[in-house]
């Protein structure tokens, strides 16, 4: 880019109206706030149409596309660079793909942040990256007619090329960039019909694989930038705990130690080596303050949740029918309790984050989920304000919600501040697992109620849990208001965050795929009491589906065998009004052979769940031997609307399972005296290779909008095994991890 | 002291108990070679060590002196790769791909020991490799495709 202008709050009108520029060749600027960062990936040329704020052109026919949403791998590079190629009329393997900069135009429309979450990468994409394809291909198209001065349909955009009608002329579209560039935007450009795709729904390589498989990707813990040094943290081991006083002497004789430094939450040594620092870090004495939590354990506040849900009925977040009346006139009431544990996220590439930071401006290099987010986080610990920080998105080794919470981000800045000097902060594994901002602890209390003909007539859901933007507002706030002064932060954090013209945003985290239950009940009610213990929660795949559905899905079965119904049957009795759930586990269930009888021995389960737009249902089949759970097969059906890539559906139906299975037989984040005791893969396990069963995944076809794909294959794994562990034991369990033997 | 990294013999000075694997990635700036979990557990930090996968993260740099190390730069190249990589782009193995530098290095010490191995052989190879994003199914597809390549000639 050879004309930067920096501009607050441009809109995307002002964004597609290409300007012609004085500078060097035919470049053509756009307004590209934050643009600093732009041309990173050496790709950025001078010779160079910006068609938009997501497209570049140059006069050697690159395309360029500024991809605007992380990839962590649930596929966004591929699945939004194929939008772009779609309408522009190019093979989406030959467009080369750079990170975005933190700009407003790159904010996600659904949240008014730059943020990479929910599952609405390609949603809230596909039609505003397809708007920017057409756009450009429409001037590219209009420039050619110009060129051959015949009317707009004689010309036909193809390949990478325009085309004349009749005859065998064409001209390249970096042929014809330059004159592109003086074509008026199209106000509203006309985008192909579904029928005239040639990449979307077709298109099945992944595009960002090549780097994968040779280990050249480049992931926020390989930056390395001219002067850096390493730099660990000591954290209190109580979560929340602050130091009290420290004893650094030997630390500081260390060999290759540079300094250390007291940050906001903890002792920072920096080094020259990775593994100085580390040595150095064992020599350091610390003397904490725990603060509240220091007492904390699971079981006392499981039993602090018991006594909220006795306390506070709960606000009602949904009522139908009265169900004190199904209560009075029931002939039989059902009630029990469920409960889940918190939940690390275990990245596979720990938290990490390179920061430069000198008196005008910081510069970070981050694996990050939201890097307006990181500018706030960088602004709080230096004297620099958010519009000073460049945030350079790298690759990202895994996220899951994780890198939403900008903690480590800030922690280097904090680190970089006082040390004078570029550093690359690394957490070790066990600092990943025990200072994680993690998947809430939640309690659930239900009741049903049966009348005499075994029909369900009320449904009690009461939830026990906080509210994860209490704890995300702290930075997001302030990133919807970049300029605002940075007193103003934890005001703005007080306030809320700013969602499509709603000041307070209703906070469904708690309560999502719990408050929708689809099943047809005369009486239903459901209650959120709201509880917070105090230890840092946030975002994890699926979000609260991941719990919710695991509650509402076992508890349908539970009446279904109460009623003496078979569980398939029995859902689809009462989801007669919600016909895609009713495909979704229709088709789950032929493609199961749920009607078939399975081998002796072998037990399934079965469960179905919306979430973000899409819905999901899954068979599973496990047998039990002593105690021991193997899962030897699941069958998924997954509705995610139009599909842009069928085998990145596939791969996060498989991914998303599999994750789902991890947390369903193993995963537990337990605390005692304030302490994670879980601390690495010893004690958090993954799934391995040799637990994973057979995964079917089937796509229905549909020419509705795309929906969610990345989360919604985790929620209905946990009930559906739950399910089948009943079937094939007699023995409901309704807390997770699922253990038949403690 | 010496070490040879994907055939190159080079002189480093480090704490002879620093882990192989920061030798690897901040020294020689082979970054492929990733970090994981520090203990052994994960797999990530996979390199051969005279053909034979060792987790370099807990291997001290003084144990491998004067030895032939092979890291994922060693395997194959862009032009020339393996036929597991191959197998892997064939078969959109990677998601975020962070642990795939790791899987690929145990998988090409199995199939350059058993060049036909069955679902079995597979799982016992590969399950110290942990995969967060699950793409266990695609891994071991791709191994057997590649094994077949391999034996199709």
């Amino acid at each position: 880019m050879t004309n930067q202008t920096s501009k607050i709050n441009v809109s995307r009108r002002q964004f597609l109206k290409a300007s012609a520029t004085a500078t060097g060749g035919f470049s053509l600027g756009v307004f590209l706030p934050g643009c600093a960062t732009f041309g990173d990936s050496g790709v950025s040329e001078d010779h160079t149409w910006t068609a938009n704020a997501w497209l570049e052109i140059t006069d050697t026919s690159k395309v360029i596309f500024t991809l605007d949403r992380i990839e962590m791998g649930q596929g966004t590079t591929t699945g939004l660079t194929t939008l772009l190629a779609e309408e522009l009329d190019v093979e989406p393997r030959t467009i080369l793909v750079k990170y975005a900069p933190v700009a407003n135009v790159y904010r996600n429309p659904d949240y008014g942040l730059q943020m990479t979450g929910g599952s609405n990468s390609l949603s809230s994409s596909w039609v505003q990256i397809r708007e920017a394809g057409a756009s450009a291909r429409e001037m590219l198209v209009a420039a050619a007619a110009e060129v051959y001065n015949v009317p707009l349909d004689q010309c036909q955009a193809k390949n990478g090329k325009v085309i004349l009608r009749d005859g065998d002329k064409q001209l390249s579209y970096g042929e014809l960039a330059l004159l592109a560039a003086s074509q008026s935007v199209p106000a509203k450009p006309k985008l192909k019909p579904a029928s005239e795709f040639r990449f979307i729904g077709k298109q099945n390589k992944r595009l960002d694989i090549s780097g994968k498989v040779n280990g050249s990707t480049a992931y926020g813990i390989d930056t390395e930038i001219e002067g850096m040094a390493y730099a660990v943290v000591s954290r209190c081991p109580v979560l929340g705990g602050k130091v009290k006083q420290f004893d650094a002497s030997q630390a500081l004789q260390a060999k290759g130690v540079i300094g250390v430094f007291e940050i906001y939450n903890g002792i920072a040594i920096v080094a020259e080596q990775y593994w100085q620092a580390r040595k150095a870090q064992n020599m350091l004495e610390i003397e904490w303050d725990e603060g509240a939590l220091a007492t904390l354990s699971s079981d006392d506040m499981f039993n602090t949740f018991k006594q909220a849900a006795i306390d506070d009925e709960g606000k009602q977040v949904r009522e139908e029918g009265d169900f004190n009346d199904a209560i009075d006139t029931a002939s039989r009431v059902i009630e029990v309790e469920y409960q889940t544990p918190f939940l690390a996220h275990a990245t596979l590439e720990p938290m990490n984050c390179v920061v430069e930071v000198s008196e005008e401006k910081a510069q970070v290099w981050a694996p990050t989920q939201a890097p307006d987010l990181a500018r706030i986080a960088v602004a709080r610990v230096t004297d620099l304000s958010p519009s000073d920080v460049d945030v350079h998105v790298t690759a990202i080794g895994g996220g899951f919600g994780r890198r939403l919470t900008q903690d480590f981000i800030e922690e280097a800045a904090a680190v970089a501040y006082q040390a004078k000097r570029p550093i690359k902060l690394m957490w070790s594994r066990e600092e990943d697992t025990q200072h994680d901002w993690y998947r809430p602890a939640t309690y659930h209390k239900f009741k049903a109620t049966l009348n005499e003909a075994s029909e369900v007539t009320g449904w009690d859901h009461q939830i026990v849990a906080p509210n994860l933007l209490d704890w995300y507002v702290r930075d997001a706030a302030p990133a919807q208001y970049p300029w605002s002064p940075k007193f103003m932060y934890g005001m703005l954090g007080s306030i809320g965050l700013a969602m499509q013209g709603i000041a307070v945003p209703k906070d469904e985290t708690a309560i999502e795929g719990a408050v929708t239950v689809p099943y047809s009940i005369p009486n239903l009610q459901v209650r959120h009491t709201h509880a917070d213990i105090g230890v840092p929660v946030s975002f994890w795949r699926s979000v609260g589906h991941s719990q919710n559905a695991f509650y509402v899905e076992s508890f349908i079965d539970e009446l279904a065998h109460e009623t003496s119904a078979d569980p398939y049957q029995f859902r689809r009795s009462l989801l007669q009004d919600h016909p895609h759930h009713l495909n979704v586990l229709e088709l789950v269930a032929e493609k199961a052979g749920w009607n078939t009888p399975l081998p002796k021995g072998l037990f399934r389960g079965i469960a179905v769940h919306k979430s973000f737009k899409s819905y999901a249902a899954q068979v599973v089949e496990l047998s039990v031997n002593n105690g021991a759970i193997k899962v030897h097969r699941v069958v998924c059906a997954i509705d995610c609307g139009t599909v842009v890539n069928p085998d990145i559906v596939k791969a996060q139906m498989e991914g998303g399972i599999i994750f789902a299975l991890t947390a369903a037989l193993h995963g537990e984040i337990s605390v005692k005296n304030g302490r994670v005791e879980q601390s690495n893969f010893d004690d958090y396990a993954l799934l391995r290779m040799n637990e994973t069963p057979v995964i079917e995944v089937h796509i229905v076809d549909s020419d509705e909008s795309p929906t969610g794909v990345g989360e919604p294959g985790v929620p209905p794994l946990a009930p559906a095994l739950a399910n089948a562990l009943f079937a094939a034991t007699g023995k409901r369990l309704r807390s997770l991890p699922l253990r038949l033997v403690s | 002291m010496k070490i040879a990294v994907n055939d190159v013999e080079r002189l480093i000075e480090f704490e002879p108990d620093t882990p192989l694997l920061w030798v690897i990635r901040d020294e020689l700036k082979l970054k492929g070679t990733k970090f994981g979990c520090g203990k052994g557990l994960c797999g990530a930090c996979t390199v051969h060590l005279n053909g034979t996968p060792i987790r370099s993260c807990i291997t001290p740099v003084s144990a491998v002196e004067g030895q032939n190390i092979t890291t994922i730069e060693g395997i194959g190249s862009e032009e020339s790769p393996h036929p597991l990589q191959d197998s892997w782009v064939e078969l959109n193995v990677p998601q975020c791909g962070y642990c795939q530098s790791g899987q690929l290095m145990s998988a090409s010490a199995l199939i350059a020991d058993n060049p036909k191995p069955t679902d079995a052989d597979i799982d016992n190879a590969m399950s110290g490799n942990a995969c967060r994003c699950g793409t266990y199914p695609r891994i071991k597809a791709a191994i057997h495709h590649a094994a077949d390549n391999i034996n199709k000639g």
